[in-house]
């Protein structure tokens, strides 16, 4: 079984469930299940502009997940990769304005540079604080979250707050910054395609690199690692570290990909949904794909369904909740083994 | 007048081809503390568990207040006023001291079942009677997970008192205590035993047992090895019948040939951390081609010696490897520069249990050539890497990928010596090396660390079974409080390496 759900299908049951709960849901208020469900289907996958709206919704959910999935696997219960989303949204954002227009095509892949190096900076306080000091990570991480709100909310109101909008937002990126777009008018952007690779680098390096290895023996048995020579605080560490690069990338690319500029709000909680994901693909890389899928065509496919047929929004929310149950429940299986561990 | 309390009549119980208990009778009286003592896997815990209702005996009875009874499970042996405290404390750590108390039976002011309201008042009166009773003083409102181990252990103590317990059976009592709360404790147990209540004391400490019990008895192999009152024996003759003839000496035994010293320690001392014992000023040293036993009672400082030679835990003094200084070294150093552990623990230090048998075979050599060529791993290399190692030791499996933990005791330890000697360490440090292995095993565990001394290895090895200590070292060294007392050629005295193990009053 566990076997099984690690090659992608941890999702599988909770989607079932989901899926019946809210037919009973669409039963009782008159509607029927099929057509409602043909038709979340049609809206999510039915074309290539829907599909590439999808993917769309899909791609800070790839990001987050794998930068959550680092850590895990490592057994680093590291909760605060929405800080590092915001976090590296906020500087690539303020790259892409500030920095000067001429740089040309050299200045998108800057800016993103720059995001995932404050996303791990920004993670590698926490992670130094656990190796070395032993400070619970769920409560530095956390905390760290609130403070990045702050932080960020504070700059978009005060000293980046552009002069020419109405709303809490940055002024625009260069144009110069923008990651291309795939398929207009949607908004799907080269960003995807960047997550994509992402998560073949994070396979790769799960099963074939020295540290990898580490990473995985350290989350399964700590004094085993050191025992065999692998030091644990190092290990540590680095899957802070690579968690805020990636964290952060997420967040560049969204702030430079989808909304070109930063905006009070900026992350919809995208760091916990990729944690869910993660927690349901149980870090297989296979497995994160499909639940950023599925959640991403929930998202995209929630917005415009109430617009052709009488189902109201909730209905995606009752499905993702259900889902996000099961990935609680996941959450706390493991941190039951992490307190008998310790 | 009750002249039983609690008694055993040749009781015997198997687990399929082990015959745990093989006729065991014993008895304690009111007021009378009765210690039983013997090695781990003596059948001690058996005998408990038939005493406490948790297994049925295959034969034999349990009396109770001189009436035989017959247990149907563990509420009957409670319901006759059958108490053990275990080694693990079953307080819930998040609830107070007085609400653990009354746990289960709560005292009642008004109404009934679902609706009864308790009488805290009471509960907190008849825990202080109770606590004075047996001269203690307990804060009753204190959480109990943040109260002292020792004040833990007491407040189940009274617990099981309030609960009318007439036999109170204590496991191992004192492997978690301070030697000042060992004094505590055994006031406490002796002012308990002035109320009339019997007490069966399991420990293999002989000391604590010379101070406090008033009769033992030994248990070895499923069997009664020995049985006197306290004043009637001596610390000597109980230890003899411990180690004495433990296990029949199968294998052929045959020395080394030792030649220039590989190991060199010098004041090795090392701080307690919790549950730990500290090692004072040690010095000795290991040659090639020699197995040096290091023998005593268990927790007198044997794993922390081996856990500091490591680079596992932090110590002061210096540690030569021939010729070279580690001291100060970690354990990835010392790896390095060629130690190899067998750690105590199989299952939580010695494998990762739940990743692969390949992985778990190749540990620590996996960012070197030609496994990994310094950026990945070279999957192929790899895997034949863990074969020509898994079947040099003839390790038995299905697949790689499967998980270690699959795999039986022996065989799981077969993979810790592949992977430990593949290396070619010049020190291997073995603790425990046989513990849950089969007979079959422990002879080719026996031949692996023979193997590895004749070819120029040196051996430190750690192990309860003074047989196996005597069969396989050239020399052993007898380890008492963090000391070393004494070292004996192998072809010694049982006796007298029994004596030197409880030397100083022995124990803690």
């Amino acid at each position: 079984m566990s076997n099984w759900m690690d090659r992608g299908l941890g999702f599988a049951v909770p989607l079932l469930i989901a899926l019946s709960v809210s037919a009973l849901v669409l039963l009782a208020i008159g509607e029927s299940p099929l057509d409602t469900f043909s038709l979340m289907l049609t809206e999510g996958f039915g074309s290539p502009r829907r599909l590439a709206s999808t993917l769309s919704a899909a791609t800070p959910l790839l990001f987050t997940a794998v930068a959550t999935a680092i850590c895990f696997r490592a057994g680093v219960f590291n909760v605060g990769v929405d800080g590092a989303f915001l976090i590296g949204g906020l500087a690539a954002v303020v790259a892409g304005f500030s920095l000067p227009a001429e740089l040309g095509w050299a200045l998108a892949p800057l800016c993103l540079a720059i995001g995932s190096v404050f996303g791990a900076a920004w993670l590698f306080v926490p992670g130094w604080l656990l190796a070395r000091l032993e400070v619970d990570e769920v409560v530095s991480t956390l905390m760290l979250n609130f403070i990045a709100v702050a932080i960020t909310g504070y700059l978009v109101n005060g000293p980046f707050l552009s002069r020419q909008s109405g709303n809490n937002v940055t002024p625009p990126v260069h144009e110069a910054a923008e990651l291309s777009r795939l398929m207009p008018p949607a908004t799907l952007h080269s960003g995807f395609l960047l997550a994509i690779a992402l998560l073949a680098a994070y396979a790769f390096w799960t099963r074939r690199t020295p540290a990898g290895l580490e990473g995985a023996w350290v989350g399964l048995n700590r004094r085993f690692s050191r025992m065999v020579g692998v030091s644990v605080q190092r290990t540590i560490i680095l899957a802070m570290v690579l968690s805020g690069v990636v964290g952060g990338l997420g967040g560049a690319a969204h702030g430079l990909g989808q909304l070109y500029r930063f905006t009070d709000g900026f992350s919809a909680g995208y760091g916990f949904t990729g944690m869910a994901v993660a927690l349901l693909a149980h870090n297989s890389p296979l497995g994160m794909l499909i639940g950023a899928i599925l959640f991403g065509a929930l998202a995209s496919a929630g917005t415009t369904i109430q617009l052709f047929s009488d189902i109201p929004l909730d209905l995606v929310n009752i499905i993702q909740g259900i889902v996000m149950i099961f990935a609680v429940i996941e959450l706390g299986r493991i941190s039951i083994r992490r307190r008998a561990k310790a | 007048m009750t002249t039983i309390a609690l008694g055993a009549t040749d009781i015997r119980k198997s687990y399929g081809p082990v015959l745990a208990n093989q006729g065991i009778s014993l008895s304690v009286g009111p007021g009378e503390i009765h210690a039983v003592v013997g090695e781990n896997g003596a059948g001690k815990s058996t005998l408990m568990r038939v005493l406490q209702g948790i297994e049925r005996p295959d034969s034999g009875h349990v009396t109770v207040m001189d009436r035989d009874v017959s247990f149907g499970g563990p509420a009957d042996a409670l319901a006759e006023g059958i108490g053990m405290v275990h080694q693990e404390f079953m307080l819930a750590p998040d609830l107070s001291l007085l609400e653990n108390l009354v746990l289960g039976d709560e005292p009642v002011r008004w109404g009934r079942g679902a609706l009864a309201l308790i009488d805290w008042k009471s509960a907190e009166a008849q825990g202080r009677e109770l606590a004075e009773r047996i001269g203690i003083e307990v804060d009753w409102h204190r959480r109990a997970g943040a109260a002292p181990v020792h004040i833990q252990q007491f407040v189940e103590i009274i617990r099981l008192l309030r609960r009318g317990t007439r036999v109170l059976i204590l496991d191992e009592p004192t492997a978690v205590l301070a030697p000042q709360q060992v004094n505590e404790l055994f006031d406490l147990v002796r002012r308990i035993r002035e109320d009339g209540t019997a007490i069966l004391f399991i420990s293999h400490k002989i000391g604590e047992v010379m101070s406090l019990a008033d009769r033992v008895t030994v248990i070895r192999q499923g069997k009664i090895a020995f049985s006197a009152a306290i004043a009637e024996t001596t610390g000597e003759e109980i230890a003899s019948h411990i180690v004495d003839g433990a296990k029949p000496v199968t294998d052929e035994v045959k020395r080394g040939t030792p030649g220039k010293a590989v190991l060199e320690v010098t004041g090795l001392s090392a701080a307690t951390v919790e549950k730990s014992h500290p090692l004072y000023d040690i010095s000795f040293s290991v040659h090639a081609g020699e197995i040096v036993g290091l023998a005593g009672v268990a927790g007198n400082g044997q794993i922390e010696l081996m856990e500091a030679l490591s680079g596992l835990r932090r110590s002061i003094g210096r540690v030569e490897l021939a010729g070279v200084d580690l001291s100060g070294l970690g354990a990835d150093r010392r790896r390095a520069a060629g130690i190899g552990y067998v750690s105590p623990d199989r299952r939580q230090e010695g494998l990762a249990i739940e990743a692969s048998i390949e992985e778990n075979t190749i540990a620590g050599s996996h960012r070197s050539r030609p496994i990994s060529n310094g950026l990945w791993l070279e999957r192929s290399a790899m895997k034949r890497v863990a074969l020509e190692r898994l079947s040099r030791l003839s390790v038995k499996y299905g697949a790689l990928h499967d998980r270690v933990g699959s795999l039986s005791g022996g065989n799981q330890q077969r993979v810790v010596f592949a992977r430990e000697i593949a290396v070619s360490p010049q020190l291997l440090l073995v603790s425990q090396p046989t513990r849950g292995v089969d007979l079959n095993g422990i002879a080719a565990i026996h031949g692996i660390l023979r193997d590895f001394r004749d070819a120029g290895g040196a051996v430190l090895l750690v192990s309860e079974e003074l047989d196996e200590l005597q069969v396989l070292s050239d020399r052993i060294m007898v380890m008492v409080r963090g000391r070393i007392v004494g070292t004996l050629g192998a072809d010694a005295d049982r006796r007298e390496i029994g004596r030197l193990m409880v030397m100083e009053g022995a124990g803690a």
